[in-house]
């Protein structure tokens, strides 16, 4: 019987690691853009987490009315949603962020306060928009990987829809670390996130590199937007959740940082899983921020930060 | 001490390819860091910027560069002619792209980045964007040490080392300018010595360059001529040579009295320096 039960467990443990490691990628793709417009901009975005919704709606709209499988709503949403967030950063959010506050002379607790209130402002403005024209009604983005499995053993199996999210995820942000690396807007991004100033003795513009950089993180949203659609159903209010959870997988990975990013998502995904698997469902999402708790206490740069 | 500027320069006609600047006055603020600098640069020439700390140095370089009309804390007046153009309400990335490029003081490296990652972040104009490999190479053969460390990230460097990464930057963007706030500012003095050799190179390829430096003796040994700024303008100008040493110290300190004891005047100017 002993051997049993450790084998239970066993089993348990692996269930939960492989589980919450799929959960991990997607994540780290709802949280990418956040820690991206932190690190480059100094812009926590509270309007975050309404930003996916606001994908997944558009990939609903789009998909009920066209009959296309899910995949193609991404050819819409991607680059719309890059271009609105070009747009916000070059019409909004440069006129209110932390560097032009330092530029108008303003106070900097004010350049603090200032992109967040415009941001959260941001926020009730999206999610009121859809309730206005999406109703409250609950949407889902319908597909046939939700019920599929991929079995690797009698007792341990992943879910087909989890593991195509966590592949996606995790080439996505490869290429994303691949672009900031090796592209010249990529190294003009990361140069004007160590200083603005200097960047722009390089010919760089940092108001269109900061566009880019914002468009970039609205893009990478959309796309776990379109996932968050395919893998639940999703009302208007449902963004400020993804926000939380975002800032978590962040503050565990390091503020601005990809690699971060990836590896943050997938620690807070095995242990909400382990602990929905151990202690029940109402576990999950308290043991993510006792941990994200216990980071900010004995490690608050997080694990990968940037030097 | 306020000589005529233009009394102690060769009359020279208008032309293409140079600097002038007229009655650039530049502010913080209510604050006036300087007032009244007139000076003038053909190609290949190279003007020394000679004074104490807090004489307005910097901040005539960063109004050249742009950095002073970029937001609402500080503003310039006055006229800077580039090439025939009016420069002085551009931004700095139009006025790099004109060819003018500063060596900021303190280096400023964009220091979570690797040597190749700064040098090639200079070169990110369209325009210089096809000359990078050959760029890169003039780059590593004026500073070998930077291609034996080109992965390396900036922050880990010894000083003299950032300064050649910083001065590579510059010449990424192949300018035709190029200025050089406190080249030797914290660097032991052999590495000086190896940096002031390299702009002699830098220079004799046409390139002109304005030099502000604190240290006179290095300043007069490397420009074609020179101007000593106090307390926010010019004071006096001329050619190594046709200056007497003990006239240019005390322009440098402030004094009419000829090799007396004077003291610096560290604190003489706004001290933006």
């Amino acid at each position: 019987m002993a051997s049993d039960d450790l084998y239970w467990v066993l089993v348990d443990l692996a269930n939960g690691v492989l589980s919450g490691a799929m959960l991990g990628g997607y994540y780290a793709l709802i949280s990418v853009g956040l820690a991206l417009n932190f690190g480059v901009m100094r812009l926590v975005n509270l309007s975050h987490g309404d930003w996916l919704i606001v994908a997944a709606y558009i990939a609903v709209t789009f998909l009920s009315a066209t009959g296309l499988a899910p995949f193609w709503s991404l050819a819409i949403v991607v680059p719309l949603m890059y271009t609105v967030g070009y747009f916000v950063q070059r019409g909004l959010l440069n006129y209110v962020s932390v560097q032009a506050a330092e530029h108008r002379g303003m106070s900097p607790v004010f350049g603090l306060m200032l992109p967040l209130l415009v941001t959260f402002g941001l926020s009730i403005v999206l999610s009121q928009g859809m309730q206005l024209i999406f109703s409250s009604d609950a949407a889902t983005i319908r597909n046939d990987l939700s019920y599929s499995a991929i079995k690797l053993s009698d007792d341990l199996s992943i879910s087909t829809l989890r593991f195509g999210f966590f592949v996606a995820a995790a080439v996505l942000l490869a290429a994303l670390a691949a672009w900031l690396k090796g592209t010249h807007i990529g190294r003009a991004i990361r140069a004007a996130s160590d200083d603005p100033e200097v960047a722009t003795l390089m010919g760089m513009r940092t108001a269109h590199v900061y566009g880019v950089a914002s468009g970039v993180a609205l893009a990478s949203a959309s796309i776990a937007g379109v996932m968050v659609g395919m893998s639940r159903s999703f009302q208007p209010f449902d963004g400020p959740p993804f926000l939380l959870m975002a800032f978590g997988v962040v503050i565990l990975g390091g503020l601005g940082s990809i690699a971060g990013a990836f590896v943050g998502g997938i620690v807070l995904g095995i242990v909400q899983v382990l602990a929905g698997t151990w202690f029940g469902p109402a576990a999950q999402q308290v043991a993510g921020y006792l941990l994200i708790l216990l980071m900010l206490a004995v490690r608050p740069q997080g694990l990968l930060a940037r030097g | 001490m306020g000589a005529d500027p233009a009394s102690s320069l060769r009359a020279r006609p208008d032309g293409e390819g140079r600097l002038r600047v007229t009655s650039l006055a530049a502010y913080y603020g209510e604050l006036r860091a300087i007032y009244d600098v007139s000076l003038e640069l053909a190609p290949g020439e190279v003007l020394a910027v000679i004074g104490a700390n807090g004489a307005g140095k910097s901040t005539l370089l960063k109004s050249i560069a742009g950095l002073m009309n970029h937001g609402a804390r500080s503003h310039i007046r006055g006229a800077v002619e580039w090439r025939g153009k009016r420069i002085e309400k551009l931004p700095p990335e139009a006025i790099v792209d004109a060819g003018i490029a500063l060596v900021p003081e303190g280096r400023r490296l964009f220091a979570r980045m690797s040597v190749e990652d700064n040098l090639l972040a200079g070169a990110y104009l369209p325009r210089c964007r096809k000359a990078i490999p050959t760029r890169l190479e003039e780059i590593y053969g004026l500073f070998p040490r930077l291609r034996e460390r080109k992965g390396q990230v900036v922050s880990q460097m010894s000083g003299g080392e950032q300064q050649m990464v910083a001065i590579g930057r510059a010449l990424m963007s192949s300018p035709r300018l190029i200025a050089f706030d406190e080249l030797s500012l914290g660097l032991s003095p052999a590495m000086v010595d190896e940096i002031y050799a390299k702009l002699r190179e830098i220079v004799a390829g046409g390139t002109a360059a304005i030099l502000v430096e604190q240290d006179l003796s290095r300043a007069l040994a490397a420009c074609t001529h020179f101007c000593v700024m106090l307390e926010g303008s010019i004071v006096l100008e001329g050619r190594p040579g046709e200056v007497a040493v003990e006239a240019i110290t005390a322009a440098y300190f402030g004094s009419s009295r000829v090799g007396s004891s004077v003291r610096p005047t560290s604190g003489a100017g706004p001290n933006h320096g």
